[in-house]
């Protein structure tokens, strides 16, 4: 039955997608290639199901017990909300984590100058960008561990060059006032290099005729820079703050590494960090998984803020 | 037809491909290929305990004819690896257990009551340190107690000692330190103070007395002073005793008013250690794992006991790390073995204590290696008299979890830098501290009664 179909699919399927067009995809052979596309739709599907979704509800069930992450669980209702909305902890590791976000303007800003600057013929530009970059690629883990040493108060490379200027720096990771700030600096470091691409093929993809335009309307590079490549490189600032909220309200590593103890007074704690504390630390899987779920839902609500404004913007550009 | 067996087939591939990734990670116990019986052995450790252990191991396989599959990971990640393979259902045979997490692992069923197989084995337990052993038993209530069923042998038990720097005191023309005789704290920061100088004369003071670690040297000034962390029955927090808040206070004092130290936002660990090996520190902890590091610097030191803060005699805790078995093994009696094998045998403690990791677990090993001639450090005894007598367990040992023991370090900055007095600090942490004790409490008694 299926013979013909066998023999010879490449022109049976050409002459077919062309016959079957007028009838409306009844054709047996149109069919399959629908039963085609969803044997590979499955794929992703099945893995998103058992990957993501399932591990979602098991983490929003787990909120909801007393467990140790190695035993048995015990349903307790809200209690583990309960507790949150009590913890001062809680409140002051959020605090931090957002407070690391005031680096993500900053490093934007950086590597959108960056960007144009590298975008020019300078000399060495080629190995410019290559040591902008590297950082992007080096592990986070060996990254923070040379930050840590360069943040030592007295031996630290960082109060050796202060020194110089006849600054006395402080003991950046062991200092409430400044251990933040010192990890916000190490994350645009290495974040910049990243972003700084994502901008220079942005910029490179805008239109030479837009600004040669501009040119003969008489507008100054800085004109064309406000009215020209910032609102086109407009796409790619809003990927770069959506998927830099997300990661920066993950931030662990090295705040780990960097100060093992949640720093001087907690105040170098983030939320990931407190949660792998209670988790794997002090055995309290649920309550860890119930500040997990409500951190998921922070990022998930401010994410859809940002694409509510974006679209807006879109609007009125139009 | 055949098209929907193909379908059908790529279904079946794409389910299978997330299949065999749980498949892969199920690899480790039961026989192997070649049939024979293999093991799996976690624990965690620098490239000196792997060595030893690796030696030890061999020799198990020589002489039992079971393979071991060793697992070693970083200090940081054993706890969250080994959650992983309890959530996994693929747990190691063999495996580290720390004293403060032994009772959540007992009641939920995943470390196996190895008290009558050790005492088959023909163990002489006497001849361990009973503080070691005595760590791992759990009667259902109460830990580290001499009456409880074992859970796990003792990896090594960890006696924190003191040490000086002889070849900076003999220099400065201080007569050395009685061994037996502790310091008393007026004694100790007098000679701290007479350390505390300029070597060099550019202006600024480049050798210290001494440079603790709150962390770590309280827990000795506070029980010389009489104070301590809970009552007996640890049901209730007591740093806000006045004993606890001298005992601090003078821990602070030491940088603020003293000034025997290095600044305070200089007091983390790695500072005053690299200091100490630097040669630039008088008095500084040792135990018995900084054994093998310190003899190969570059002046002598040797061990005496801790200067005592009050009169209730010196003190020190002994850290200690457990080896259990897995409940659910497949080859219970190989693994409690390994477990006897890696605690207790002689060439294989001989591999250990040759590292200069750790004093042997044997009491006799441990009395015939201290009284060896010419040994470095030359007080070797004094890790022994900790062990037998005078040491005791950290606060948070024995407690259902460490939580609320933390809790005192997360905010004493302000009394290190002298910006807080110790009783004040002490009474704001004293109820927070309480609040999370009575939690961990709770939470074993329901792990208990739900078992």
């Amino acid at each position: 039955m299926t013979q013909t179909a066998d023999v010879a699919p490449p022109t049976t399927g050409r002459r077919s997608k062309a016959a079957a067009r007028p009838g409306g995809g009844t054709h047996r052979l149109h069919r399959s290639e629908h039963r085609w596309a969803l044997a590979f739709v499955a794929a992703p599907i099945i893995g998103f199901l058992l990957f993501t979704l399932y591990p979602i509800g098991f983490a929003v069930y787990a909120s909801l017990t007393s467990w140790n992450g190695l035993g048995p669980m015990t349903f307790v209702g809200l209690e583990n909300y309960v507790t949150l909305f009590q913890d001062e902890y809680f409140r002051i590791a959020l605090y931090n984590t957002f407070f690391y976000m005031l680096g993500i303007p900053i490093g934007l800003a950086l590597s959108l100058v960056l960007a144009l600057a590298l975008n020019r013929r300078i000399p060495g530009r080629t190995a410019f960008r290559a040591i902008y970059y590297v950082p992007v690629i080096s592990s986070l883990a060996a990254i923070a561990i040379v930050w840590q040493f360069a943040y030592n108060g007295d031996f630290g490379l960082i109060n050796q060059v202060l020194a110089w200027f006849g600054i006395d720096g402080p003991d950046w990771l062991q200092n409430t006032a400044t251990v933040k700030p010192a990890i916000i600096i190490m994350a645009i470091w290495k974040g910049l290099g990243y972003s700084m691409l994502l901008y220079l093929a942005a910029i490179q993809g805008v239109p030479a005729s837009l600004y040669e335009a501009a040119a003969l309307d008489g507008a100054n590079a800085w004109q064309r820079f406000r009215s020209i490549t910032l609102p086109m490189v407009r796409p790619v600032t809003f990927f770069l703050v959506v998927t830099s909220i997300i990661a920066g309200s993950q931030i662990f590593t090295e705040i780990n590494i960097m100060t093992p103890a949640g720093g001087p007074e907690f105040s170098s704690a983030s939320v990931v960090w407190y949660i792998f504390r209670k988790a794997f630390k002090y055995q309290q899987m649920g309550y860890a998984t119930t500040m997990a779920v409500v951190l998921g839902l922070l990022v998930f609500a401010i994410t859809l803020i940002q694409f509510r404004i974006n679209r807006r913007n879109d609007f009125s550009i139009d | 037809m055949k098209k929907n067996r193909l379908i059908a087939g790529a279904l079946c591939a794409a389910v299978a491909g997330t299949l065999t990734l749980t498949a892969c990670s199920d690899g480790g116990d039961g026989a192997s290929d070649s049939g024979e019986k293999e093991i799996t052995f976690m624990f965690r450790g620098g490239p000196d305990e792997k060595a030893a252990y690796e030696a030890a191991i061999k020799k198990y396989t020589e002489d039992t004819g079971v393979k071991v599959k060793v697992i070693v990971t970083d200090a940081d990640q054993y706890a969250t690896k080994l959650q992983a393979s309890v959530a996994g259902n693929n747990v190691p045979d063999v495996f580290y257990v720390e004293q403060a997490t032994l009772q959540s692992y007992v009641s939920s069923g995943v470390l196996m009551d190895i008290t009558e197989q050790v005492e088959a084995s023909g163990v002489d337990l006497d001849n361990i340190w009973s503080y070691g052993v005595d760590s791992y038993r759990f009667d259902g209530t109460l830990q580290g107690t001499p009456e409880g069923a074992l859970y796990a042998l003792p990896k090594d038990i960890g006696p924190f000692s003191f040490g000086y720097n002889k070849t900076m005191l003999e220099a400065a023309g201080i007569p050395l330190p009685d061994k037996d005789e502790p310091l008393t704290w007026d004694q100790f920061v007098d000679i701290s103070k007479q350390l505390t100088v300029d070597t060099d004369g550019d202006g600024a003071i480049d050798q210290w007395g001494t440079g603790l670690n709150v962390q770590w040297n309280l827990q000795s000034m506070v029980w010389s002073n009489g104070g301590d962390w809970t009552n007996e029955d640890r049901t209730e927090v007591t740093v806000d005793t006045p004993e606890f808040a001298e005992a601090l206070q003078k821990f602070a004092d030491l940088t603020n008013v003293e000034k025997v130290t290095p600044s305070a936002s200089d007091a983390a660990t790695l500072d005053t250690y690299q200091r100490w090996m630097a040669g630039e520190i008088g008095f500084f902890p040792v135990g018995p794992w900084d054994v093998s590091v310190y003899n190969e610097l570059d002046f002598d030191y040797d061990l005496i006991p801790w200067p005592a803060v009050g009169d209730a005699g010196t003190a020190t805790w002994i850290g200690s790390l457990g080896i259990g078995v897995s409940a659910t093994t497949k080859h219970p009696e190989d693994a409690v073995k390994l477990v006897t094998y890696l605690s207790t045998d002689a060439d294989a403690q001989q591999t250990l204590v040759d590292a200069n990791i750790q004093i042997p677990n044997l009491v006799d090993m441990a009395e015939t290696w201290a009284a060896e001639e010419g040994a470095e450090p030359a007080n070797r005894q004094e890790f022994l008299d900790i062990a037998q007598d005078y040491g005791r367990a950290m606060p948070a040992a024995f407690t259902y979890g460490a939580e609320w023991y933390d809790e005192l370090w997360t905010n004493i900055q302000p009394v290190l830098d002298g910006e807080q007095t110790a009783a004040d600090y002490l009474a704001e942490e004293q109820p927070k501290m309480q609040a999370l004790l009575d939690e961990s409490n709770a939470t074993a008694e329901q792990a208990a009664a739900g078992k």
